[in-house]
């Protein structure tokens, strides 16, 4: 399936300040991407240049079926934004909100209150969508600026820091529309987060940036794959005396935390030592999981080398 | 919850043209000021000098025909205000009797003027102080300028909406009453020639009114595009013209002090003199008096022009730099 987004030598610099250097990226279509990177990375930077709110100093490509940066604003009709900022309309009704930005994507004005409500529906904004926005919450802010963002059914979706005010309940189920819209109805999406949670919940793939420079483009499956096959072990109890057991039945151990043990190999004849150890330590086992790198630890990782990793899912 | 919730659909549809987005968001700005009862009652109120003018211009040609009233229209012609306003364009025997065609249009001219200069200069400068203020610095300070210029207009476009708030409302104040003015003048007229006589000036109150909304709505956007506490835009706005005019009139009268010579009378305060620039509403004023014809006895003047004109680029030049400069922080 053709990218969903190429571009190629993107730079911009704020005065001597360069806040994207020479960034080349391409995104795969009908995925949920997580662009991920420390502040003052160049994450919100390269999200503005996509839509063309700041002008870069150089590169070029493409994005959807139309050129960048030349048809930029052709492309916004097309691309749903979600800003991290705290953005709203004073004195406008939330579903008002959602009417404007339907119209200012140009929708008739009766279509685009009627596909207002639709959104609104989607999103669980109920009777809240009759009061005025100043008066919202975070997180109802948080719902009303999705909305706005899905009303004009864009094919692409941008969403910065979506799931900030959130409560629990709330962000599970905002990620739960995520992965609705991505598998169900198709949308390419690119989740720029700070919370990893939210990355390994619902993105496919990751985009690391760092200095204003792409670090790490990856599959999150890639990147969360050991480079040795392994169980990871957490117990009840004593894992040390688990760990002795298990030496002693030949198969090798290490602590990897508070309770965890990580045992190299996998297959049934590590299962049953595993068991075997268990019994004769006296050490109950809670649960036995395929190890997997932590995201947490590549993206430090990513964020520490010097070296772009350019691995293509 | 929803009755039946259909979950997510896809939209199919035609778009409307991408030149038409800023009209929406005029449109919403223009429906969020109109919530602001205050605004109703002063467009109501200021409906009163335009009835009085309007009444005005309906006894000028009532009084055209009838002897009995005619000596009390001549009389008013023959103010010393009126006199002087009628050198100042080039007239000199205002006759009613003898000249109806010239006398009409300089007293519609003039009556109009006078709405313009007084009564809606003033309702201008305190509905613009009410409403112009909050139009950019609110969005400012919500951040509401990502939410219009994430999709397909651009920080000119975003502007030209804001500033077609104020230039809707300044036509509501300042072209409607004075165009109804005339209509009504023309259909109270007895003399069907009327029309013939003065069809220049329903194009001279779409002018004068021009002039009044370019750089008018230039300074307010600035102002308000130049902080996020509409307060203070309102405070600068209300600033603005009274250090103007306060500036003006005493430059104005030290001047003369220097020169040794006597104040001039209220009759002579529309004649031109280089102080005047430094007031907006004086500049404004001397600008619409050409425009309606008034200043014809007099050679023509470029220095009010050209400091509007200075001003008006300015000033959204401001407000747009303002907005672009917004979306790098």
């Amino acid at each position: 399936m053709r990218p969903i987004l190429e571009i190629q030598g993107v730079t911009k610099r704020y005065g001597w300040q360069v806040a994207l250097r020479d960034v080349s990226l391409q995104l795969p279509s009908g995925k949920v991407v997580g662009l991920l990177g420390p502040n003052g990375s160049g994450k919100s930077t390269l999200i503005k240049s996509l839509l063309g709110l700041v002008s870069v100093d150089s590169g070029q490509g493409r994005v959807l079926d139309f050129q960048w940066p030349r048809q930029v604003r052709i492309v916004r009709d097309h691309v749903g934004y979600l800003p991290e900022d705290d953005c709203y309309i004073e004195s406008l009704q939330g579903i008002e909100s959602i009417q404007m930005m339907a119209r200012l994507s140009g929708l008739r004005r009766t279509e685009a209150l009627r596909r207002a409500h639709e959104v609104a529906d989607f999103c669980d904004m109920g009777q809240e969508r009759y009061r005025t926005v100043d008066t919202y919450s975070t997180g109802m802010r948080q719902k009303l600026k999705f909305a706005q963002a899905l009303v004009h059914d864009p094919e692409w979706l941008i969403l910065d820091e979506p799931t900030t005010g959130l409560d629990p309940a709330q962000r599970e189920q905002l990620l739960d529309r995520i992965l609705v819209l991505a598998r169900e109805k198709g949308k390419s999406i690119l989740l720029s987060t700070h919370i990893l949670h939210d990355v390994q919940r619902v993105c496919e793939s990751v985009v690391i940036l760092v200095g204003g420079q792409v670090r790490l483009i990856d599959s999150l499956e890639n990147l969360q794959r050991p480079s040795r096959a392994g169980l990871q072990i957490s117990v009840v109890s004593d894992a040390d005396l688990l760990k002795q057991s298990l030496d002693k039945l030949g198969v090798a151990a290490t602590r990897v935390g508070s309770g965890e043990l990580r045992v190299d190999g996998e297959g049934e004849e590590v299962l049953r030592a595993i068991w075997r150890a268990s019994s004769e330590s006296g050490v109950l086992v809670q649960r036995v999981d395929p190890f997997r790198n932590s995201l947490e630890q590549t993206f430090l990782d990513a964020v520490a080398s010097k070296e772009v990793a350019n691995a293509h899912s | 919850m929803p009755i039946l919730d259909v979950g997510y659909r896809p939209w199919q549809g035609q778009r409307t043209a991408r030149w038409t987005r800023s009209l929406v968001l005029a449109e919403t700005s223009i429906r969020l000021v109109w919530r602001n009862p205050w605004l109703k009652r002063i467009l109501l109120f200021m409906t009163t000098p335009a009835l009085i003018v309007g009444i005005f211009v309906a006894l000028f040609e009532q009084t055209i025909e009838r002897q009995a009233t005619r000596s009390a229209m001549t009389q008013f012609l023959r103010s010393p205000a009126t006199q002087r306003a009628a050198e100042r364009a080039g007239i000199e025997d205002l006759n009613l009797r003898e000249d109806p065609q010239t006398a009409r249009h300089f007293a519609w001219s003039y009556l109009i003027f006078i709405l313009f200069r007084y009564p809606q200069a003033f309702g201008m400068i305190l509905v613009l102080g009410l409403v112009a203020p909050r139009l950019i610095s609110f969005d400012l300070r919500s951040k509401g300028y990502l939410l219009y210029l994430s999709r397909p207009l651009t920080p000119w476009e975003y502007i030209a909406g804001k500033a077609a708030v104020i230039y809707f409302l300044l036509f509501l104040m300042a072209a409607v009453p004075s165009l109804l003015i005339y209509l009504s003048g023309l259909f109270l007229s007895t003399d069907t020639s009327a029309f013939m006589h003065t069809w220049d000036i329903p194009l001279r109150i779409l002018l004068a009114t021009l002039v009044l909304m370019i750089p008018t709505t230039a300074i307010a956007l600035a102002m308000s595009a130049l902080t996020q506490e509409s307060r203070y835009a309102g405070f600068a706005w209300f600033a603005f013209w009274i250090i103007g005019a306060v500036s003006y009139q005493v430059l104005w009268f030290a001047d003369q002090a220097r020169r040794g010579e006597r104040p001039q009378r209220m009759e002579y305060l529309g004649d031109y003199n280089s102080w005047m620039l430094f007031s907006p509403y004086e500049t404004l004023g001397y600008m619409q008096m050409q425009i309606f014809g008034l200043t014809q006895g007099e050679p023509f003047v470029w220095g009010p022009w050209m400091v509007a004109g200075v001003i008006s680029i300015l000033g959204y030049i401001i407000a747009h730099r303002r907005v672009a400069r917004m979306l790098k922080a």
